[in-house]
Parts: structure tokens; C-alpha cells; sequence
């Protein structure tokens, strides 16, 4: 269980997080969502003890700040993997919190087979990072946090550069991850792709969360709208889930 | 490879591959130049057994070519690991040895030795150089504000200071047209006046920065993560950067106060290596440094002996060597990602 009371977090003299209150039980997948600057990526940073700040983040009952041994895996939105490095040497990097730096057992060689094979990729190990597509990329990123064997996984917008299908085929991937009980928290933009897989949305913006909940009642609440400032109309499809668009209004700029 | 598992990121095979490389070309760069000694009579001095050289085959092998073999290995060490190690720091593969200031600092510093001293600071070129380096980083620091908030910052203000450095080393050469020949044949690069003294001092520093970035060689891969996901397996990327640019940039002045300054070791042999044995990790700087200091070596031997008796500067053959090496380097990389 994640407990997050009245966290703040300042940057010189702005505050990006106002007394954010949140309470996250283990295996399930929160998603946060907000226009850009909303603070949600700070909230990860936050999360993973990167960042300094006042209130608490305690994990099972510890302070994130002062506890080193907590195993939380970071996917970030863009990834900054050298040109020469190969698939399998990057995937591998994710044990060496388990091993120690430049250690790397049989065990942990098994461990990077086995999910190289879960992500699709085992065919391309030796291949280097500058050569793949967005999707397999992506795949990539989630496979070297996968081999950490984390406890709670943070994804910062894990399909912002992707396509429809493999935006899909990853959030599966992710959705599978949850069920064998890592503790999900993503980042995302679109709110009806969140709504979809999260169990929670929480809405972020101006460093604030404006809306907690159940993801199906947060997208039917009618404080949703506000929270967009009336730019998103909510539309139903035949089956009866909700579609949650930008509203096209007279824009000035 | 055995099934169900990958292959192993880095083997001890390849350092070691790397180390006797080191060791055949110390071998041939002691044994060839104007006079060619024998192999066996070589290893049999070096080892203290009967039948090694005598009288002036001797004080050439150990007073002439020793100390400026060792002193070109320990450089050449000195350049291929900082320019790794500022690639890995500054995630950019194009990063070398020079890019905070150190060159420039160094240059400024030689050249106030060269152009005020006469003969007292000629002397004192070395240490002026060293100390014009390691101010000129120091600047770049300055100017960039926090450390390493952001690499691209610590970069541009190393590109500021080098300019300031270079064109007030310029104005000082203008006011002193005598100087022009000295700063230009240290700017070259040179290993002629290497003894025994020089790389007692230059060995002292360039062995501490290197004990010290092989020491964090391997959480240095680290760095070419995320921040983000470098702090989620436990590393502090500041704390490792910081040390990472000290021990480069100690090595790096080092090896220009003893050496001028000599160019491409720094991106060449990083490349050579980690596109050889097609690895990116930083568990290969110990074998870049092995192979930056045969690489040195070697260029130091055909600077002795293609124009024998007369001598090339040695910044002149890595350059020959380097560029065109560097070309093809970044065609194949362009290549290989299209």
C-alpha cells in the first residue's frame, strides 16, 4: 500500500504539487491524467525518492525518501539509450540493483531470456536500439524495468509515441504485469485509453488532484468536465462506454 | 550460449586481448627507430637476466625509448578512457577529452609559460598548462551555475570558456611573434621530451584518475540511462557524474601538460573498441584504456621512424590516422541506423 498525505513539492519558488492526498493498494494500476504541466511526471519523480519534499510517501509503512531498498521501476517517455547499445546489454542494465553493478549470473541471464520472450523481442537481442520502431522500443523500456522485478512500476506516458495497435498491445502487456501483483502507476493523455485498463483515474492539474476515483465514475462524473475547463465532450458508445473527445471550441491563442 | 539464457554482456577475454595488444606494441616500440634492437636482448634486460644489453644499447633502451614508450601508454590510457568517459557522461558518441575547457585552459596556460618565462617558466610548462586546464574546467562550471543540472549547459559553457581561453592565447602569441614556433610544436603534441621524471609525475596522476574511473567503470553504464531510471536501480546520477568528470578531467590535464595536446585518441579508440567487440557497456574502459595506450604507442613509433632521423609530431599522425578513421566510423553508424 502506497500512502501519500499532503505532499508537496517546490521548485525555486513555484509550488508543481499542492498537498496531494492519495492512498494506492498494492496490484492495482492508477492512472494519471492532466493537461501537460499538470505535475503528473513530477509526481513519479516524486514517487521514485528523486525528488525532494515536504508531507510523506510512505510505501508499506516507510518513508520513500529514507528507504533505498524499495524496488520501484521507472519506465520514462523517452528513452535516452545510446545509438551502440544493444537490445539484450540495455534490458540487462535492470539487474544490476538485484546483482550489483557489472555482475551478471546465470540466473539473472535466464531472467532477461525469459522476458525478452515475454515482450516479443527475443529474436532481436543483438540488435541495437537506434534500429527499432517506436513499438518495439517501448517494449524494450518495459522489459528492462520487467527484469528488475519491481514492486511498483511507474510509466511515464508509456504510449504517447505510439501507434493505435501497439498502444494496445503494450497496455496489455502492462495489464498482464498488474496481475501477477506489481503495484501500476501511469502517466497518460488519453483518458478513455486510461479509463480502459486503470481500475483509477485520478485527474491532475495546476499540481492538484481535482478528481480521485473509480475509473468508471470519475469518466461519468459530472465534475470531469470542469476539470478540463469544458474542453472534452463525453460521448456513449452502443455498448454504452463512454468516449472522451477534445471539444472543438473557438479557440484564441 | 547456453538455451534460455543471453549471452554474456562482457568477457575477460576481451581485456585481456587488449592488454597483450598493450604489451606486443610496447615491444616493437622499444625495439625499432634509427637503431633496432633485439627482441630477446630487450625482454632479457627488462628482466634482469645475463646476456642483455650493454653500454649505449642499454642507456638507449632504458634512459630514451622506456620512458617515452611508458609515458605515450600512460597518455594515450589517459585520453581513450576521459574521452569514454565523457561520451557515457555527456551521452553524446562524439564527446572527447577536451570538451570542457581543458585543452584551451591548457593551451592558455603553455602558452604564458612559453611566451613570459624565457628559460625560468619554460620549465614550468607542465604545471601552467596542468593549472590552465584545471581552471578552465573549473570556469566551465562556474559559468554553467549548478552542477550538472543539465549536460547540454556544462557543455555550451565549456565551448565559452574554451573560446575565451583560445583567444586570449592568441592575443598573447600576436604580442610575441618569437613564441609562435614553441606554442605551435606543443600544440602539435609531442612526446621527445619524455624521461624518467616526467612520467614519475604524469604517471602518479593519470594512474589515480584511472584506478578511480575503472574503480566506477561498471555503475557508470548507469549514466546512459535515464536519469529516472538510473536513481530507480539505486545510483545517484549527480554523485557519479561529478566524480566520473573529475578523475577525466585530472587525467586529461595531466596528459596534456606532459604531452601537448593530441588529438582524436580520445574519440577513435572509445569507438574502435566499442564497435569491435559491439558493446556500449563501460566495463570495456579497461580495455580502451589498454588499446588507447598501444594506439599511442604505435603513433609515437611511426612519428620516431617515417621520416627518420627527423621527427613528426605525434598529434599530426593521430590526426592522419584518426579523421579519416572517424569518417568511417560515422558513415558505418549512419548506415547501420537507416
Amino acid at each position: 500500500m502506497i500512502n501519500i498525505e499532503n505532499l508537496s513539492v517546490r521548485f525555486d519558488n513555484a509550488e508543481v504539487l499542492q498537498s496531494i492526498n492519495l492512498d494506492i493498494p498494492e496490484g492495482t494500476w492508477s492512472c494519471l491524467v492532466g493537461p501537460n504541466g499538470a505535475g503528473k511526471t513530477t509526481l513519479l519523480r516524486t514517487m521514485l525518492g528523486m525528488q525532494s519534499y515536504s508531507g510523506s510517501i510512505k510505501y508499506n509503512d516507510r518513508e520513500i525518501a529514507k528507504n533505498k531498498s524499495l524496488n520501484i521501476a521507472f519506465v520514462p517517455q523517452r528513452p535516452s539509450i545510446p545509438a551502440a547499445m544493444s537490445v539484450a546489454e540495455y534490458v540487462m542494465l535492470g539487474r544490476a540493483k538485484l546483482d550489483g553493478w557489472g555482475k551478471e549470473s546465470a540466473h539473472s541471464r535466464s531472467i532477461v531470456h525469459e522476458m525478452l520472450e515475454a515482450t516479443q523481442l527475443l529474436g532481436m537481442q543483438s540488435q541495437l536500439v537506434n534500429t527499432l520502431s517506436g513499438g518495439e522500443m517501448q517494449r524494450v523500456l518495459i522489459a528492462r524495468a520487467l527484469v528488475q522485478e519491481p514492486e511498483v512500476m511507474l510509466l511515464d506516458e508509456p504510449t504517447s509515441a505510439l501507434d493505435l495497435h501497439h498502444q494496445i498491445s503494450v497496455l496489455n502487456k502492462v495489464e498482464e504485469i498488474k496481475a501477477t501483483g506489481v503495484t501500476i502507476i501511469s502517466t497518460m493523455h488519453d483518458i478513455t485509453l486510461g479509463a480502459m485498463y486503470a481500475e483509477r483515474i485520478i485527474i491532475m492539474q495546476s499540481g492538484r488532484v481535482l478528481l480521485d476515483g473509480e475509473s468508471q465514475s470519475v469518466i461519468h462524473s459530472p465534475e470531469l468536465r470542469s476539470a478540463f475547463d469544458d474542453r472534452i465532450s463525453v460521448h456513449k458508445l452502443e455498448n454504452g462506454r463512454p468516449v472522451i473527445i477534445a471539444a472543438k471550441r473557438d479557440v484564441t491563442i | 550460449m547456453k538455451k534460455n539464457q543471453i549471452d554474456r554482456v562482457w568477457r575477460w577475454q576481451i581485456t585481456a586481448s587488449a592488454a597483450a595488444a598493450l604489451l606486443i606494441a610496447c615491444l616493437l616500440a622499444v625495439s625499432f627507430g634509427p637503431v633496432n634492437l633485439n627482441f630477446g636482448s630487450i625482454i632479457r634486460t627488462l628482466l634482469g637476466l645475463p646476456n642483455g644489453l650493454e653500454n649505449e644499447d642499454r642507456t638507449l633502451l632504458l634512459e630514451l625509448r622506456l620512458p617515452r614508450v611508458v609515458l605515450g601508454a600512460l597518455v594515450g590510457a589517459a585520453l581513450a578512457t576521459s574521452g569514454a568517459v565523457y561520451q557515457s557522461v555527456f551521452r553524446n558518441p562524439l564527446a572527447d577529452p577536451y570538451l570542457l575547457g581543458t585543452a584551451s585552459g591548457a593551451g592558455l596556460g603553455a602558452t604564458i609559460a612559453i611566451t613570459n618565462g624565457g628559460g625560468d617558466l619554460h620549465a614550468l610548462l607542465p604545471i601552467f598548462a596542468f593549472l590552465g586546464g584545471v581552471l578552465a574546467v573549473g570556469a566551465t562550471f562556474l559559468v554553467a551555475g549548478r552542477l550538472f543540472a543539465d549536460p547540454s549547459t556544462l557543455l555550451l559553457a565549456g565551448i565559452a570558456v574554451g573560446s575565451f581561453a583560445t583567444a586570449f592565447q592568441t592575443y598573447l602569441q600576436q604580442r610575441n611573434s618569437a613564441a609562435l614556433r614553441p606554442v605551435y610544436s606543443w600544440i602539435l603534441g609531442e612526446l621527445t621530451v619524455a624521461n624518467w621524471d616526467v612520467v614519475k609525475w604524469a604517471g602518479f596522476y593519470i594512474l589515480i584518475a584511472l584506478f578511480i574511473l575503472i574503480r566506477i567503470s561498471k555503475v557508470l553504464d548507469a549514466l546512459m540511462l535515464s536519469d529516472e531510471e538510473a536513481y530507480s536501480l539505486g545510483v545517484s546520477p549527480q554523485k557519479i557524474r561529478l566524480i566520473a568528470v573529475a578523475a577525466a578531467t585530472l587525467a586529461t590535464a595531466t596528459a596534456v601538460s606532459a604531452s601537448g595536446l593530441i588529438g582524436f585518441v580520445g574519440i577513435v579508440v572509445p569507438h574502435l573498441v566499442r564497435g569491435l567487440t559491439k558493446r556500449a557497456t563501460n566495463r570495456s574502459l579497461l580495455s580502451i584504456a589498454f588499446v588507447g595506450a598501444a594506439f599511442l604507442v604505435i603513433a609515437d613509433l611511426g612519428a620516431r621512424t617515417l621520416l627518420s632521423p627527423a621527427e613528426l609530431p605525434i598529434g599530426v599522425i593521430t590526426a592522419f590516422v584518426g579523421a579519416p578513421f572517424f569518417l568511417f566510423v560515422l558513415r558505418a553508424r549512419n548506415r547501420g541506423s537507416q
